[in-house]
């Protein structure tokens, strides 16, 4: 076959085409990879957010008419929920579940993933006796935990045992312990989400830093605030964030115990968005309600991604001149 | 008019085909039926056989099995598919359905205090024509039959009758000691109470925590305490709106009420706040409680000796009343009611119907009811409380405590948004049960969120609810 000569000037114009052509390539498979996302997105979550928008809009009575014939009322819904004491207090209630939680949750699944760091004999058996929690139905470990928490019961007695106290805590009765119950039991569910995510993450730690501060004669404890943690930190921020956006929607746990009692001591977002749409029938309501909390958790992950980013940033930058040396 | 003569020929062939008519299947049964049974199977030949879906929680369904069993064998009508929900949980699913006007059960199985809910959503179809067609009478006691009819027609039967009773204990009402140390302190015998003001006597009197004895057995915690409150509220007169509508709930009757319904905390287990059924049937039927109003069934629980160690030392009655208006008057309550209602949306809808009524019969149902291990379901026909099955699971003498209290039993709010009032007053009384309201602003707090909720649904329309309300209040101040 033939090869005709290029020219200087048609080899770059060549090397151009095939870059683009390459560029289109890979904006094509991108595009396939994210085609699923994008159906899921435009023919489920699209709908239910334009007719959840459409009922906060729109005063629907259930029992006075059909959906599409309700009255337009504007923001007035809006207003409504957020001149609402009870959705404060919902807030603030779910602002410190969630945070309590997600402290708990991080500091025993750190302690647990850094004793679990190292191989040693019969880590695989504790590997799956930490992880089982999270295996738990939540509705299971509400239910079990009723039984073991009443105040002659199981755990009321081990505490008495181990104190010599008669140790008597309301756990289920007491308006001032019930949101810290559910709050111990979410810590206890999903402690190992934080365990398996942090573990992963000290198994990226480079070695390098940590064997050359040994050599320098650096403390466990020194080595473990100043090199290890700096180096997890867009790990412990994602394991934070993430645990922290599920423990704003738990639900089951509260619902199946306490069902917003004693009191309204548990009512949190999730439990007063249900009673509004579901016990009351205030769809209308609820959907605005809704929309509120989500324009609050986008919120929550706009800050968290933009944490993310300047972690990434400042580790990229501690690396760069390793990068140049190697 | 013109005249027409028969002749003998087309009087004999007349005959004949009428006798031949009678035998043809759907024609047959109607002319011969005798009992209320027989008409009831008759009239749902004529829908056709079919397998119809429900909702209905499992406890509930079990004890039905046999009799829905004999209803296919006898029709061709049996129950297919289920969704099996807590009869507490049913509310919510029901009026999803109701909304979203789906045609996926054909019968559902609730709490009959949401029929004007469910009804005035479109969702509930009117039995009115099916009970005309097979003759269906409701055997109960005085107007209890209105619990099943909202705006003029009727929408269910009931399974399950789930009255209050007062529940004493007779080895402490009967102890010698304890008779005379009442005697020496109140100046009165020591008995089964009359009043609430009694009732709460009597439980400070014998509870004795130090050996886990409580004095009240009652419910307090937020999903059901509120239905003890309806008890006191209506004895003492209370009705919770007046004509136009508006709330009536601040009033003295009301206040009497609240103050009955949190004194409780003196005799109560501490973590009564929030205990429900699970929790206090074992406790009453292992003898930590000294009295108590419960539904019926508990008086199964209590015969039981493989799941009760106080059977034979309970006294039966009628709940405490008040002597607020001047005169004695009782009131129980029934809720939830479990009843079977028909959706207007299912396609098999005479049906479901039907099956209905035969499992509603009084005879049909005794099994049902005096099922000993499946208890939910509790006696509430007159034909139980003379059926030999029913008074062995309940005693003769829980069996007339039930009769008796079915003369006073009043419902909930029997209105159109019975959850949204129900709720916004739970609320406020278990807030102030735990501390977290004063007792003073529990009616006005409550009133200002039903004045919302009326806003929000209308008056209009729960003014016109107001007569089925009132329908179903009893009209006795004292069981015969």
């Amino acid at each position: 076959m033939a090869v005709a000569a290029l020219s200087s000037a048609e080899i770059p114009a060549a090397a151009s085409r095939r870059a683009a052509s390459r560029a289109r390539a890979v904006r094509r498979f991108k595009l396939t990879l994210l085609l699923p996302l994008i159906a899921l997105f435009v023919f489920l979550l699209v709908p239910v957010l334009t007719l959840q928008l459409y009922f906060s809009f729109h005063q629907w009575t259930v029992y006075l008419g059909s959906w599409w014939d309700a009255d337009y009322v504007g923001l007035d819904l809006f207003q409504s929920v957020l001149t609402d004491p009870r959705f404060g207090w919902a807030v603030l209630r779910s602002l410190a579940f969630a945070t309590g939680s997600t402290v708990g949750c991080f500091v025993v699944g750190f302690a647990l993933a850094y004793l679990m760091a190292k191989p040693f004999r019969g880590h695989a058996v504790y590997y799956t006796l930490f992880i089982l929690p999270m295996l738990t139905v939540p509705v299971v470990v509400s239910y079990t935990a009723e039984m073991m928490l009443y105040r002659n019961g199981p755990v009321n007695g081990i505490i008495s045992a181990l104190t010599g106290l008669d140790f008597q805590v309301s756990w289920l009765a007491d308006p001032n312990i019930a949101l810290t119950t559910v709050a111990l039991l979410e810590i206890w569910n999903w402690t190992p989400f934080s365990f398996i995510i942090m573990l992963a993450g000290l198994a990226a730690v480079p070695k390098e830093p940590i064997e050359a501060a040994e050599i320098l004669g650096a403390s466990k404890w020194r080595i473990f605030w100043e090199v290890q943690v700096p180096l997890l930190r867009p790990v412990i921020l994602l394991a934070l964030v993430l645990r922290f956006l599920e423990a704003m929607a738990e639900f089951p746990k509260t619902w199946a115990l306490f069902q917003g009692g004693p009191g309204s001591a548990t009512e949190t977002l999730p439990v007063y968005i249900f009673m509004t749409t579901w016990q009351y029938f205030e769809i209308s309501k609820g959907a605005a309600m809704s929309y509120i909390v989500m324009l609050l958790m986008i919120a929550i992950v706009l800050v968290a991604i933009h944490l993310l980013r300047r972690e990434k940033r400042s580790l990229d930058l501690m690396y760069a001149p390793h990068a140049a040396d190697g | 008019m013109a005249r027409r003569s028969i002749s003998r020929r087309h009087f004999i062939e007349g005959g004949v085909g009428l006798t031949v008519a009678n035998f043809l299947p759907g024609t047959t049964p109607l002319a011969f039926a005798a009992t209320m049974e027989e008409r009831t199977v008759a009239a749902a030949k004529s829908a056709g056989p079919a397998d119809v879906s429900g909702m209905i929680w499992s406890p509930y369904l079990v004890p039905m099995q046999p009799v829905i069993a004999e209803f296919k064998k006898q029709t061709g009508i049996g129950v297919g598919a289920v969704q099996d929900i807590s009869i507490f949980d049913a509310p919510q699913r029901a009026m999803a359905e109701a909304l979203s006007h789906s045609p996926q059960f054909d019968f559902i199985h609730i709490d009959s205090n949401m029929i004007p809910s469910l009804a005035s959503a479109g969702y509930l179809e009117p039995l009115d024509e099916y009970i005309k067609n097979a003759d269906f009478h409701y055997d109960v006691v005085a107007g209890y039959d209105n619990f099943m009819k909202y705006g003029g027609h009727t929408y269910g039967v009931p399974t399950d009758g789930n009255v209050h009773i007062q529940y004493t204990r007779k080895d402490l009402l009967d102890n010698p000691d304890n008779k005379k140390r009442f005697a020496d302190k109140f100046g009165t015998e020591l008995k089964v109470p009359e009043t609430w003001e009694e009732n709460l006597r009597l439980q400070e009197f014998l509870m004795d925590p130090s050996k886990d004895l409580y004095g009240s057995g009652n419910l307090r915690n937020r999903a059901n305490g509120v239905t003890w409150w309806y008890m006191i509220f209506y004895s003492a007169g209370g009705f919770p709106f007046d004509d136009d509508m508006k709330p009536t709930l601040n009033t003295p009757a009301g206040q009497y009420a609240v103050d009955i319904y949190l004194q409780d905390k003196k005799v109560n287990h501490p973590e009564a706040a929030n205990w429900g059924t699970p929790q206090m049937i074992p406790r009453i039927a292992q003898g930590h409680v000294v009295s108590c109003q419960y539904w019926d069934g508990t008086c199964k629980t209590i015969k039981n000796p493989q799941q009760s160690k106080t059977a034979g030392q309970f006294y039966f009655s009628v709940v405490p009343g008040s002597n607020f208006t001047g005169k004695l008057v009782h009131r129980s309550i029934s809720s939830p009611l479990a009843a079977i209602l028909v959706n207007k949306y299912s396609p098999r809808k005479a049906q479901a119907a039907y099956l209905a009524l035969w499992l509603g019969s009084g005879k049909n149902s005794i099994p049902i009811v005096s099922d000993p291990v499946n208890a939910f379901n509790d006696a509430w026909s007159n034909a139980h409380f003379a059926a030999p099955p029913v008074i062995d699971a309940y005693t003769q003498d829980g069996i007339n405590a039930i009769k008796k209290n079915f003369e006073v039993v009043a419902p909930p709010i029997y209105l159109t948004g019975y959850l949204e009032f129900q709720d916004a007053l739970a609320k406020n009384l278990s807030e102030a049960y735990v501390g977290q309201l004063a007792a003073k602003d529990v009616l006005k707090n409550t009133e200002d969120e039903w004045t919302k909720i009326i806003g929000r649904i209308g008056r209009s329309k729960l003014k016109q609810d107001l007569a089925s309300y009132k329908a179903a209040m009893p009209k006795l101040a004292v069981p015969a």
